[in-house]
């Protein structure tokens, strides 16, 4: 066939051959084919539909349309319509055009002029372009060097057209265009998107690497925020599991279903299975359960990716969506499994340094026991002295009323001291229970006075018994510090029981211990235990500090270890000194609450 | 036993523990004095009455054993009924060497108190008859004239009047003057009785 005779149809109605339109048309192509070579890969959509509308204008069809493949599946689509006419179906569905698509998906061409050169075999393909309105249609397979990456095509649907073979060689070429364009396209994003994804993995892991315990919350949903807009899904969720198999909790994007609504997702992250379900249906009998959970909270289910921590399963990373079932994607099971390492990692670090902490917790508390066993000798003087008035007073009433003296006054007088000595028993054990207390560390607002008071109550005693005089020298208007009581009190009791044992040789001399406390410059506090006991060996000072360095035949060597962690903890300095006159000095000194400074 | 009320001095530095035993004392008859440490006590004027000490081992100051040592070394018995809230063996052994009466451990009950506090005062009742009876023979004793003193001194030790003529160079009628003196001095019946008081108020035998 001539050129002449293919412009004739080109242009129906137009019998004359124009040169020029033909050369017009030849150019065209030509630009355009060069222009998506060099159009970046965001702008690409952009242009091959200025493109689609440039040919169709050209060559006078009703409709053109570029269907972009996603998978093997029409996806995306850009078209273009004669204007005055109706904008095709957004969606092509292969379903209604089953004999086009087995044929496109081959690599070969569909055309006809009329719907009946349209094969008996193509009957339902048929029924869809009439209910379309179409007439006439061309569709080119896209495909550059693989697989069909999308259709290009052009129909009429005011009256009947022709697509001659030198028409179609020509839209051939153009679809080349199209398909590199669309496959490199395709390629830069993927490029781009795979870059994307690795620095979300690097900011994640940077800022999941070094959470606190405080900002763990904050950290972990503000992660999961960022992988749900990463991978363009509706919700996310983190679970833990804890040590035992509970689920000990949880983190969500968005409402976030109990783990209990979902067992058998759960059971199958806990045994370290990849649970992937992109639809209802395939969730198995036994996921019945799961399947009423996903229809009450109308979300459909995705990947759920267990968290491992070696070979424990500490979690898992589960994401889903609300609108649209997806297509499973390996990908993105592929990317859920590198975010999860990060999840993982941050779970069992937090995990690790709450057993730490557990640890830490223990040894405190095996220092404060163990202090106190030593006190136990003042203690049960301090608290058999009320338990001594309380019986005696008592049997003073028992005789009086057997004598039958019954003196109402003097019986007022002594259930009134009796009640007394009862609640100055029970303040003692109330003491004694608050240092043995295993309990959480709070930080509060604190007066060291008051904690140094108590202390020294809890010793006097025991002073008594070592006959040593224990005088407090308080500085008023002591700024407060920021702190736990009870570890606080742990110190001084520390600082203090070792003072009293520095004095426990028979010496000469009086045994003095003082406690003081003092401002020590403008942020921090100083408490300060002097005793006048046998001094510090210049040879260990350096040791002093170090776990389980002792000087007494029953120590631990824990107690100053402990105390020195513990005031560190509150971000202050345990030091040591020999008196000039004999004995030594131990002294600590805490930041002042910035809150509270005066 | 005296006709006197015996009197208790309880010395403990907690004053709930003091107020309460006054009270019970107090219920069980006795006459009771409370001191808040063993300075306050010691400055107390001496009671010569019978009585006994109802003290806490464990003070600020001087401790209940430093109380003890204290009055022992200016020469002052006392019934000594010892408290402690904790038994401490070397402590408590140290205060029954030193003549305590008794030792109860905090709480105890009003029974074992008044028992032990009966107990000490009978003896220090008992105590006080000896000393008196003592006392007594002291002043007798201190009737004698120097030589008298000396007769008396080695009759006790069984020597004959010759032998001690011997030893003092004078003659053996002056000794036996001497010695009748003595006897009618300390009104002793016979030299076995001399020699039981001279045993008693501690008479030491010169060396010949």
């Amino acid at each position: 066939m001539g050129l002449r005779s293919l412009l004739d149809r080109l242009t129906p109605g137009r019998a004359t051959f124009i040169l020029e339109e033909r050369l017009r048309f030849e150019a065209l192509l030509a630009e355009l084919s060069a222009g998506l070579i060099h159009i970046p890969a965001p702008d690409i959509d952009a242009a091959l539909e200025l493109a689609l509308q440039q040919v169709g204008t050209f060559l006078g069809v009703d409709r053109g349309n570029l269907d972009e493949y996603v998978g093997d599946a029409p996806g995306i689509r850009i078209s273009w319509a004669m204007r005055g006419l109706e904008e095709p179906p957004r969606v092509m569905d292969a379903g209604q055009f089953p004999w086009t698509a087995a044929r496109l998906a081959r690599g070969d061409l569909v055309r006809f002029s009329r719907l009946d050169e349209l094969p008996d075999e193509a009957s339902i393909d048929r029924a869809s372009y009439q209910r379309a309105g179409t007439r006439s249609k061309v569709l080119l397979p896209l495909r550059a060097a693989g697989p069909i990456v999308g259709v290009l095509s052009f129909s009429a649907v005011r009256e009947e057209r022709a697509w001659p073979d030198e028409l179609v060689e020509r839209l051939h070429l153009l679809s080349q265009a199209f398909a590199s364009a669309l496959q490199r396209k395709r390629v830069e994003l993927s490029l781009a998107e795979r870059l994307r994804f690795e620095k979300l993995l690097a900011s994640l892991s940077a800022a999941l690497g070094h959470l606190s315990a405080v900002e763990f919350d904050r950290g972990i949903e503000r992660g999961l925020r960022q992988v749900v807009d990463f991978l363009g899904v509706d919700r996310g969720s983190v679970i833990e599991f804890s040590r035992d198999g509970e689920t000990a909790r949880s983190w969500a994007i968005e409402a976030w279903m109990d783990a209990g609504e979902f067992p058998w997702m759960t059971a199958r992250l806990r045994r370290g299975d990849v649970v992937n379900v992109s639809r209802l249906e395939e969730l198995p009998d036994e996921a019945a359960v799961d399947r009423r959970s996903y229809l009450t909270h109308r979300v459909k289910p995705q990947v759920a990716m267990p968290l491992l921590a070696g070979r424990a399963v500490v979690g898992g990373l589960v994401v889903s969506t609300v609108a649209a079932e997806r297509a499973k994607s390996d990908e993105l099971v592929q990317q859920l499994r590198l975010l999860g390492e990060v999840f993982a990692s941050a779970l069992s670090r937090k995990q690790g340094e709450l057993e730490a902490q557990r640890l830490r917790q223990d040894l405190t508390h095996i220092g404060r026991v163990s202090a106190l066993g030593e006190l136990t000798a003042s203690l049960a003087h301090e608290l058999n002295q009320p338990l001594t008035a309380i019986l005696s007073n008592a049997q003073a009433a028992q005789r009086l009323l057997a004598a039958g003296i019954v003196n109402l006054e003097e019986v007022r007088e002594i259930l009134r001291d009796i009640v007394t000595d009862d609640k100055r028993a029970g303040d003692i054990v109330h003491r004694l229970r608050g240092l043995i207390k295993k309990g959480d560390v709070e930080f509060v607002s604190l007066d060291l006075n008051g904690i140094v008071g108590e202390v020294a109550g809890l010793v006097r005693s025991d002073a008594i018994i070592r006959n040593v005089s224990l005088s407090l020298e308080f500085a008023a208007d002591l700024p407060k510090v920021r702190g736990d009581r009870v570890q606080l009190q742990q110190v001084v009791l520390n600082l203090v029981l070792n003072g009293l044992d520095a004095m426990r040789e028979p010496g000469a001399g009086e045994r003095r211990l003082v406690i003081r406390t003092a401002r020590e410059g403008r942020g921090a506090v100083m408490v300060a235990v002097q005793d006048t006991g046998i001094g510090i060996d210049e040879t260990v000072v350096d040791r002093m500090f170090q776990p389980l360095y002792t000087t007494k035949a029953q120590g631990l060597g824990m107690g100053l270890a402990i105390a020195r962690t513990i005031v560190q903890a509150h971000g202050g300095r345990l030091g040591a000194a020999n008196n000039a006159h004999g004995g030594a000095t131990v002294h600590f000194t805490l930041p002042v609450d910035a809150g509270k400074a005066r | 036993m005296s006709a006197v009320a015996p009197m208790i001095f309880v010395v403990d530095d907690d004053p709930s523990v003091r107020r309460s035993l006054t009270r019970l004392l107090t219920s069980a008859g006795y006459t009771v004095e409370a001191f808040a440490s063993a300075g306050e006590f010691l400055a107390r004027e001496r009671y010569t009455g019978p009585c006994c000490l109802v003290l806490d081992m464990r003070m600020p100051g001087l401790t209940g054993l430093e109380l003890q040592e204290t009055l022992a070394a200016a020469g002052r018995r006392l019934s000594i009924v010892f408290v402690t809230g904790h038994v401490d063996v070397p402590m408590s052994v140290r205060a029954m060497k030193r003549g305590a009466a008794d030792l109860l451990t905090k709480p105890f009950d009003d029974k074992d108190l008044l028992a032990a506090i009966q107990r000490a005062v009978a003896k220090d009742a008992q105590d006080l008859g000896e000393e008196a009876r003592v006392a007594e023979l002291r002043e007798r004793v201190a009737r004698l004239s120097p030589r008298e003193a000396q007769v008396f001194a080695l009759v006790v030790t069984g020597m004959l009047n010759k032998q001690i003529a011997a030893a003092l160079g004078i003659g053996e009628k002056t000794v036996k003057v001497h010695r009748a003196r003595v006897m009618q001095k300390m009104r002793a019946g016979s030299v076995a009785e001399l020699v039981r008081f001279a045993d008693s108020v501690g008479v030491i035998v010169p060396k010949s």
